[in-house]
């Protein structure tokens, strides 16, 4: 039995002629993403119809502690207002990264399983992260940054500069990828396990049996709750509170 | 229908990725965000105007009761007031009606003591006048003589007297 994980599917190639990018191809994770998007925008029309100022529904209750720990987790991280502008940011983030995790339970292929995804988000937050710093030093500043404490140590201070969001990209894409990977490999060990537990039954039953996985039916599931759950909100969680920690210490120089 | 590479990074896919956040942050932003911290900042006015509102009408309502308090113990004084000079009067009017009763009894008992003196003085009188008759008549028939009228009178009067101080 062969057992191999691909990257996601192109649907459809466009031709564009265009050079170094080449052709635009439709793939499985962009059609989740929009997918990922609808869903998101889709629940936050809904949590915030009808709003009222008294007497208000549970709909908005949810509505408003989602916006309310927003807030707080911006805020109390960086300490003030200063940063309120960052909140939206990273709601966005936070959201689409965990529905983009959670959609896989689905059976559709996480965007987040594609580096592309990540790095976008990560060249993002790293543009986010420098412009702070040149804002707050100037360019000067900024610049002399890399030197200190000694001159030596610039080549390493770049490479460090340049590892936060490759490391933030890989974690993430790391951790989804390693739990489809993982799942993978349960449903294809629990599918030969159960072929040949019931191919121990003799005669036609057992034939007929031990073609079917059920070993398949509900244990992947069961490790789905750590492997897919519970990786799927931390790295959501941990994204997030990355890309605040990381624009809160630039912006304070 | 191929399969791209497993880890890479696909560039197109990395550009609409980065646009898709930026929809997705301004969707976000428009849908719920925006909608939520109106009604959020609504209701922080709305509770702030409230206990503002509380807070006048308590302190209305302090000031009120202090007016009431200052009201109630001037009004409190002036029925102690009131209460006071009203025994005042009563005292005064009650001295006033003893007095006049007094000077009236007192009126009544000179007025009776002259009254009797008077008659006593009367009845002494009659009673002289009765006796000198009598004394006269009874002269007259023991003596059975015209006598002069003066010389009688003088004799009784002295008689009279006499019987007077005996008496």
């Amino acid at each position: 039995m062969n057992f191999e994980v691909n990257g996601a599917k192109i649907y459809y190639l466009i031709h564009t002629g265009i050079p170094v990018l080449g052709d635009l191809p439709i793939t499985e994770t962009l059609v989740v993403s929009w997918v990922v998007m609808l869903i998101i925008t889709g629940l936050c029309i809904f949590l915030t119809r009808n709003l009222q100022v008294e007497n208000i529904s549970k709909r908005q209750a949810v509505a408003e502690m989602i916006v309310e720990a927003a807030n707080n987790l911006v805020r109390s991280n960086t300490g003030g207002t200063k940063f309120d502008w960052l909140i939206p940011l990273v709601a966005a983030i936070f959201s689409t990264s965990i529905v983009s995790n959670l959609i896989c339970l689905l059976g559709v292929r996480s965007p987040t399983a594609d580096l592309s995804t990540e790095a976008a988000w990560a060249v993002i937050v790293f543009i986010i992260i420098t412009a702070c710093k040149i804002k707050a030093g100037g360019i000067g500043g900024y610049l002399k940054g890399f030197t200190q404490p000694i001159p030596l140590l610039t080549p390493f201070n770049i490479l460090s500069e340049f590892s936060t969001p490759v490391s933030m990209a890989c974690r993430h894409f790391g951790n989804i990828l390693s739990g489809i990977v993982i799942d993978g490999l349960i449903y294809a060990a629990l599918a030969i396990a159960s072929s040949a537990l019931f191919g121990l039954i003799p005669g036609a039953v057992g034939n007929v049996l031990s073609q079917i996985p059920i070993l398949d039916v509900g244990i992947p599931a069961i490790l789905g709750v750590y492997f897919d759950w519970f990786t799927g909100c931390m790295q959501a969680f941990i994204f997030s509170m990355l890309t605040i920690m990381y624009i809160a210490n630039a912006a304070e120089g | 229908m191929g399969t791209q590479e497993l880890v890479g990074i696909v560039p197109w896919t990395f550009i609409f990725q980065i646009c898709n956040l930026f929809i997705q942050l301004w969707l976000i932003k428009k849908f719920l965000f925006k909608p939520i911290n109106e009604v959020l900042e609504k209701r922080r006015q709305l509770t702030d105007n409230e206990l503002k509102g509380a807070r006048e009408a308590k302190a209305k309502a302090e000031e009120m009761k202090k007016e009431y308090e200052t009201s109630l113990s001037s009004a409190q004084a002036e029925a102690a007031d009131i209460v006071a000079n009203a025994q005042k009067d009563a005292i005064n009017k009650a001295d006033t009606i003893v007095k006049e009763a007094e000077k009236q009894a007192a009126g009544l008992i000179s007025r009776a003591e002259a009254d009797i003196e008077q008659e006593k003085k009367k009845a002494i009188n009659e009673a002289k006048d009765t006796i000198g008759g009598l004394a006269m008549d009874i002269a007259g028939k023991v003596v059975e003589k015209e006598i002069n009228e003066n010389d009688h009178k003088k004799l009784i009067d002295e008689f009279i007297n006499n019987v007077g101080e005996a008496s």
